[in-house]
């Protein structure tokens, strides 16, 4: 007991006392809380600027371009003669799309004919495509439907009816959590786990490599130093997790004790982890630039922006091996969508299997460690 | 300055630590990322069905959905409770629900519900399912309104053209493939480079002008404080552009990643932005004189810089602070640079604005660590 209490006041003096570690662990969390979600203030998409070219030039066409313009997701900010003009606007990213109502529009439609108008959407960034083509489909459909019943009406058929043969069901679309497709809420949930492992990792491998070998039975050691990591995380976890982001205004459905029980195996996996990347790479210098490299591809490996479903099998069995790959599903599923624990208990259980795994090499680690530490001191 | 040089490349070759940071780390971080991106866009999402129609159009509805190729249908559920209890565990992406007497309200002209529900958190794969199950909704019910209109005596084609009167030809510019994966490799790939390439030139120097080192020496023999900064900084800056190209050989050439304009602006971009990335860790370390306290430096700055760079949320979309400090990030340029080059075919004239601030991005910082290093030879002649 006494190894034990010993080492857990060693961890936390490692960690206090470390100028660069209490840089990495405390200072380096609030700079990245204020750096990282800056992108993302804005949160929505509105407006994206669409260039008009409209050739037709007529009643029509200016109503579908009122309409158009009206949606939410764009604005034709610009027009121009011909699409060769268009394309340029779009090349200088002064705007986004070019809605083109070719000649004859209004003459077709008068006539009952179909009369197609043409859509161009930048489609090298992903967002801004299916912004475009959003806020141009749905004002389109509308107006085609118009149409559509308006020429119903005029054959003689009811209103009612008429509506219905246009559009025989309503479809509707429910978004359950996020339901307003905000970026910030989409993406930084997520990302805190991961600033919080990657801090985390980095300061704790920077205190194994810098700490002098313990003195005592390689498991008390080891409990010591787990106490050390929970008793900091006990409080870092929840004010990154859960006050960080209600400072942002993100939704948090989650139960703050499936947060914790879910919190507690993510920390000492990520600590666990952290032993082993010391004893991996051993110089800090090292450690720092190694973890900073492999942030993203951790991010990107968690299957959270980048589906699972898209991920190779033997990549996403070598992911599940880093604790934030569960931690990142399980931990905005609790946050985000109010899981219960008993509906993440998948992601729970892998984390608890992390520790078991990493604890064991660690176990292995120190106790060799400690065995050629004796033999040396028997040698000289 | 040469001898340094030289002097550099066989300390890369004999330190392991050196060797596996410039070398062995982006080639792996290189064969990581494009092992996720490679099997491309993401098909068969999970999908929970909830039918409490069991008719011949619900059965129809749900035969679409599995031909959709971004969707999979995988659960068949009871209630709309058990629907959510999938999506919330993860165990399916989105649901949906085909409530009683649908086929039957359709008919009489009732314009029932059918209800998508998706998992918007998981926003890239949510909108994903949404679309794949709005085209096989849509799909389904396209063939039941063409078939009650012929069954009004309307010819097919006439009654194509009633039920859809303005067809929306939708064409993507730039990128017909919609190949947002190799996209995304593109430009993740700089943006890794950048954290080891500033990282791993700040250790460099740390070597030879850390404390406890002996930094004379080394001025000595380049015969500067200068010529030795330079010899010690070229020779990453030919292995980091010789990584950056090995990667645009695997992208253009192995995954086709279309390229479409100039190799020349490509590569004189590519120049300035690996200079521009090295001297942003030069200068941490120049200024701090400390590798922990640098690494903190450049972490803060190339570790968020990904999100600056607006592949995900647009960059004109970001506050103005978000888009000012996007802008003194050398990747931001450089990736915009590749984009414009590879996938849009943009003309020179544009084009050439981010190389000019690739340019001046390394042109200040280059100042910056020159004015650090007349203090820092004034110091070491006083220690001398």
């Amino acid at each position: 007991m006494s190894v034990f209490i010993a080492a857990l006041r060693a961890e936390l003096r490692g960690i206090f006392a470390d100028r660069q570690v209490r840089l990495i662990i405390l200072a380096a969390l609030v700079i990245y809380a204020l750096v990282y979600p800056l992108p993302y203030r804005a949160e929505l998409l509105r407006d994206v600027p669409v260039v008009l070219v409209d050739l037709d030039r007529t009643t029509s066409s200016a109503t579908l371009a009122r309409q158009v313009d009206a949606s939410e997701a764009v604005a034709l900010t610009h027009t121009a003669l011909d699409m060769g003009q268009a394309t340029r606007i779009v090349h200088e990213r002064a705007a986004y799309g070019v809605l083109l109502i070719p000649e004859g529009f209004e003459r077709a439609l008068l006539r009952g004919q179909q009369s197609p108008v043409a859509l161009y959407a930048d489609a090298s960034y992903f967002l801004m495509y299916q912004r475009v083509m959003q806020g141009a489909a749905v004002p389109l459909r509308q107006m085609g439907a118009e149409v559509e019943m308006g020429r119903l009406i005029a054959q003689g058929t009811a209103q009612d009816v008429a509506l219905a043969q246009v559009s025989p069901v309503s479809q509707i679309e429910v978004p359950l959590f996020n339901p307003a497709a905000g970026y910030a809420t989409y993406v930084l949930p997520a990302a805190f786990v991961l600033i919080l492992q990657q801090t985390m990792l980095m300061g704790l491998a920077l205190v194994a490599t810098r700490r002098a070998r313990g003195v005592g039975h390689p498991v008390w050691l080891l409990l010591g130093r787990m106490g050390a990591w929970t008793a900091l995380y006990a409080l870092v976890l929840p004010l990154y997790l859960v006050v960080l982001p209600a400072l942002y205004g993100l939704p948090n459905l989650g139960n703050p004790w499936a947060l914790l029980l879910l919190g507690l195996p993510f920390v000492l996996a990520t600590g666990l982890f952290a032993q082993c990347v010391a004893a991996l790479f051993r110089q800090g210098d090292v450690i720092q630039v190694v973890l900073l490299a492999l942030g993203l591809p951790f991010f990107f490996l968690s299957g959270f922006a980048w589906p699972v479903e898209a991920i190779p099998s033997h990549l996403n069995a070598i992911a599940q091996l880093v604790p934030s790959t569960a931690a990142i599903d399980g931990l905005v599923r609790v946050t985000q969508m109010g899981a219960t624990l008993q509906e993440v208990s998948v992601a729970l259980w892998q984390l608890w299997g992390l520790v078991g795994l990493f604890g064991a090499i660690v176990l292995y680690l120190e106790t060799r460690a400690q065995r050629i530490g004796m033999q040396k001191r028997v040698v000289a | 300055m040469l001898r340094v040089m030289l002097r550099e490349f066989r300390l890369i070759l004999r330190s392991p630590a050196l060797a596996g940071l410039v070398v062995v780390l982006p080639l792996v971080m290189l064969l990581v990322l494009g092992g996720i991106f490679r099997a491309g866009i993401p098909t068969g999402m999970a999908l929970a069905v909830v039918d409490l129609d069991r008719s011949a159009l619900s059965r129809d509805i749900t035969r679409m959905l599995d031909a959709t190729p971004e969707v999979q249908v995988t659960h068949q559920a009871l209630s709309l409770t058990e629907a959510r209890s999938l999506i919330v565990s993860g165990a399916v992406r989105g649901a949906i629900y085909l409530p009683q007497g649908l086929e039957r309200d359709i008919i009489r002209g009732d314009r029932p519900e059918v209800v998508t529900f998706y998992d918007n958190q998981h926003m890239s794969a949510g909108s994903l399912v949404a679309r794949g199950a709005r085209n096989a909704v849509d799909t389904a019910l396209a063939g039941l309104r063409l078939s009650v209109r012929q069954g009004q005596g309307e010819a097919t084609v006439q009654a194509r053209v009633s039920t859809q009167p303005i067809p929306l030809q939708a064409h993507a510019l730039f990128n017909p493939a919609f190949d947002y994966v190799h996209f995304l490799l593109a430009a993740l790939i700089p943006t890794i480079l950048q954290i080891i390439a500033a990282a791993a030139t700040a250790y460099a120097i740390s070597l030879d002008f850390g404390p406890g080192r002996h930094p004379q020496v080394l001025v000595r023999m380049a015969g500067g404080v200068l010529p030795a900064m330079l010899g010690k900084i070229l020779p990453y800056t030919l292995v980091f552009l010789l990584i950056l190209g090995l990667s645009d050989i695997a992208l253009y050439g192995w995954l086709d990643v279309p390229l479409r304009g100039s190799f020349w602006l490509m590569a004189t971009g590519a120049v300035f932005f690996v200079l521009g990335v090295q001297l942003i860790g030069a200068l941490a370390f120049v200024t701090t004189r400390d590798m922990g306290r640098a690494a903190s430096i450049i972490a803060v700055i190339t570790a968020p810089a990904f999100g600056f760079m607006g592949l995900g949320f647009p960059r004109e979309a970001m506050a103005p602070l978000a888009q000012a400090w996007g802008a003194v990030i050398p990747g931001t340029w450089y990736v915009q640079l590749r984009i414009d080059q590879s996938l849009r075919a943009t003309p020179f004239e544009i084009s050439v604005m981010p190389v000019l601030w690739l340019a001046t991005i390394a042109g200040v910082l280059c100042l910056l660590v020159l004015l650090r290093l007349i203090r820092l030879r004034r110091a070491l002649e006083a220690g001398a």
